[in-house]
């Protein structure tokens, strides 16, 4: 992978793309189902949890200037741990991306492609995030740059149209399920932060790098206020105890959207948007794994092996034999996964080094 | 060579997918769609249901310039499902029938009462239904009714159905009940749906009805006394507990409605004169605040406080009347005060009692007085409005009258 390096706001946008192509899925259905009401009040919660990690994270990477995961875990482990930590996070971008691949391009399948096959809508993606990242890792960053926005801008735009319909009392009652559901079930929400797993491999890449703990913080927060966005859309306009589960509900949420008869069913120029934005998001993660793999094989030029990852993509995300078990994995599987690789294991090889690096001293 | 070589696989992939896609492009060609605008339930002899589908003709459609009115088909099949009604009409008419300009669904009294669960959530399971439909509750047929909605201001029967329910904001005889509204409320435990009444005029009415009441205000659909050319008319609210029909709102009644969900913006009201016996006043109200409510559970039961507030202005004037006498107007406003507190009473009551259904989401107000959802599942919201106590206070304050102050 070349050595591009990434601004601040950039490094953001990276960290950011992850919730944008999540949220258009099932995570703002999921966050309330599990916390109900007090949704908005376990996100404020876990916002300053994550924020505290995201810290801890910029604190335990300090010791070692600008090396990634992977150099800490050769510090501490040896090549043979390097390599092991290095798939572990491999499979865990490729499965990530790929099962929310699958999970979109069958919403989108239902909604505009029914007589298409799947696999074609897959191919879509893939090829455009391969074509991206043979291109460099400067025009991936450049893009995201121009279509996140737009992306968050037709969040916020979904929000304010359909201010009308809110309902702000179903933000009651206050505690949701209740003090458990709310502050310790509810804590798995926090995998909703996986965005914030980009802080383990950017640090070589940033150009400002006195700028990490900006970032990491910036990072937080701003999802945090994403996801109240976007779970307020969800609670204020549909009953906040309903059990339809609706395949993508801020695509829901902007079928409601009209003014007068001249502005109507816009929801398609939202889907444009969100296109573009999730093939961002995969051209992000393979570019990530990709660079793992670099580092773990040492190989100089990569653009051979981009098609053999667009390759994987492809397989990991046909594997699922139907929605119901990819929605299954998506949902189910999918956040004890990212809390236990992002916040467990990540967390646990940086504490652990640190710990070396001061008997050593 | 290899710059060749990738200009090649370039234009396959691109060939690939373009024809990949045109699958989908085909089967949506205009020519082989049939919009349906508006959809009709009713019962049927046999077990299943008789759907009726109203179709425009996409070609003879055109806005500017001709003033011929553009004829609507309406067509029938009997089925167990809207899934199996569709095929058997996609079939018939040798088009694919295309929902996404459907305005209109239309459902006869027999079959909500029975309960419209399915019909709903199959509708709205459907990516072509929109969510801004109206949703129609028919005294007659849902048959007779389409047949019967014709357009008489507009060329176009979309025209008319787009701006049909437009009247609820400045009369408040009707609502805009769509139906991804009624889905939400359906699902929703703090409150019941609503959907449009809809019926006949007199002219049109193939039985005779008992019409009693002559005051307007009383009336619903089915029962005004509107002669006209178009035979099907709107006025009043069908009332669902869950899915099933319960009771109907008439005017009045549906004017009640929309001000305890401020969705009222105008209404005419017609109130003794206090100057003159046998003499009425109509009055043009209209809400300057929101409708402030506030809930108490006493012993058990829910104690509901209601207070609404509007301007007024005097909208029948008759000779030697003075329109700008404070004294007069202070009258005029306590009439007003107490023939809504009355009215807007009378349909709380109605809504808590006779129906026992919260559509007016009150509920909503008193997830505020648990602290888990699972406290106020326990109460059970929906058991005891029945038990709820109302108190409605009004404080309306009549300005003037319009262009005539003095006569």
């Amino acid at each position: 992978m070349s050595r591009s390096k990434i601004g601040t706001t950039e490094a953001v946008l990276i960290i950011l793309t992850v919730i944008i192509s999540h949220s258009i899925l099932s995570l703002p259905r999921d966050l309330i189902v599990r916390t109900k009401s007090a949704t908005i009040l376990n996100i404020i919660f876990i916002t300053i949890i994550c924020t505290i990690l995201a810290l801890l994270i910029v604190k335990l990477f300090k010791k070692f200037g600008n090396a990634d995961i992977l150099d800490i875990s050769e510090y501490l482990g040896g090549k043979l741990f390097k390599q092991i930590v290095g798939a572990i996070f491999i499979f865990y971008y490729m499965v990530s991306s790929a099962i929310l691949l699958r999970n979109f391009c069958e919403a989108l399948g239902l909604v505009y492609f029914q007589m298409t096959p799947i696999i074609f809508l897959i191919l879509l993606f893939v090829i455009g995030s391969c074509i991206s990242n043979r291109l460099g890792f400067n025009v991936s960053l450049k893009v995201n740059l121009l279509i996140l926005p737009i992306a968050l801008v037709s969040i916020v735009f979904i929000f304010i149209a359909n201010f009308k319909s809110f309902d702000i009392q179903k933000i009651f009652p206050i505690l949701g399920g209740g003090f458990k559901d709310t502050f310790v079930t509810g804590l798995l929400n926090i995998s909703a932060f996986e965005g914030l797993k980009y802080l383990y491999f950017i640090p070589p890449y940033l150009k400002e790098p006195e700028k990490y703990k900006k970032i990491s913080v910036l990072s937080a927060i701003l999802t945090g206020t994403y996801l109240i966005l976007c779970v307020s859309i969800i609670l204020f306009i549909f009953p906040s105890f309903f059990t339809t589960n609706e395949i993508m509900p801020l695509y829901s949420a902007a079928r409601y959207i009209s003014f007068g008869n001249f502005l109507q069913r816009l929801e398609s120029i939202f889907m444009m948007v969100w296109i573009l934005s999730f093939i961002s998001y995969l051209t992000i993660a393979t570019k990530f794994a990709i660079s793992i793999f670099q580092k773990m094989t040492n190989i100089k030029n990569t653009k051979e092996i981009i098609n053999v990852f667009g390759l994987l993509t492809i397989a990991i995300s046909m594997f699922p034999k139907n929605l119901a078990v990819s929605t299954f994995w998506e949902t189910k599987i999918y956040s004890y996964f990212s809390i236990a690789i992002i916040f467990v294991f990540g967390i646990s090889i940086l504490i652990l080094a640190n710990i070396k690096k001061r008997k050593n001293l | 060579m290899k710059y060749t070589f990738k200009r090649i696989f370039v234009l396959t992939i691109i060939v690939l997918l373009l024809v990949a896609f045109s699958g989908s492009y085909k089967s949506l060609s205009i020519d082989k769609l049939a919009y349906v605008v508006a959809i009709g339930i009713d019962k049927s002899s046999s077990q299943g249901y008789n759907f009726s589908f109203q179709f425009t003709n996409v070609t003879s459609n055109s806005e500017s310039g001709t003033a011929e009115k553009s004829p609507s088909i309406v067509n029938n099949v009997e089925a167990n499902s809207i899934g199996s009604a569709i095929n058997l009409m996609n079939s018939y008419i040798g088009k694919r029938i295309n929902l996404s300009h459907c305005k209109v669904i239309v459902i006869s009294e027999e079959v909500a009462s029975e309960g419209i669960s399915k019909h709903i959530y199959t509708l709205m399971n459907d990516t072509q239904i929109r969510p801004s439909a109206n949703i129609v509750v028919s005294k007659c047929t849902a048959k007779y009714y389409i047949q019967n909605s014709k357009p008489i201001l507009e060329n176009l029967i979309t025209k008319y159905y787009d701006i049909f329910d437009y009247s609820s904001n400045f009369t408040g005889y009707s609502s805009d009940a769509t139906i991804g509204d009624f889905l939400n409320k359906l699902e929703c435990d703090t409150c019941n749906p609503v959907a449009i009444l809809g019926g006949m005029n007199t002219e049109n009415i193939s039985y005779p009805t008992d019409i009693t009441e002559n005051q307007s205000s009383s009336v619903k659909a089915n029962e005004s006394t509107i002669s006209g050319k178009r035979g099907s008319e709107n006025i009043g609210l069908a009332v669902f507990r869950d899915d099933k029909l319960v009771g109907e709102l008439n005017a009045l009644e549906c004017l009640s409605y929309l001000n305890m969900t401020n969705k009222a913006k105008g209404f005419f009201i017609t109130i003794p004169d206090p100057e003159s016996e046998n003499s009425y006043l109509d009055i043009y109200m209209s809400p300057t605040n929101p409708t402030k409510i506030s809930i108490k559970i006493t012993n058990g039961s829910p104690y509901i406080k209601v207070k609404c507030y509007f301007s007024g202005r005097i909208y029948s004037v008759d000779s030697n009347r003075q329109y700008l006498d404070e004294k007069k107007l202070e009258a005029i406003s306590d009439i007003c005060d107490s023939y809504l507190e009355s009215a807007f009473s009378d349909y709380l009551y109605k809504t808590s009692k006779e129906f026992k259904a919260d559509i007016n989401e009150f509920g909503k107000y008193a997830l505020s007085l648990f602290l888990t959802t699972n406290d106020f599942n326990n109460y059970n919201w929906n058991e005891n409005y029945k038990n709820a106590f109302f108190d409605v206070k009004i404080d309306s304050i009549v300005e003037s009258s319009i262009l005539l102050t003095e006569t």
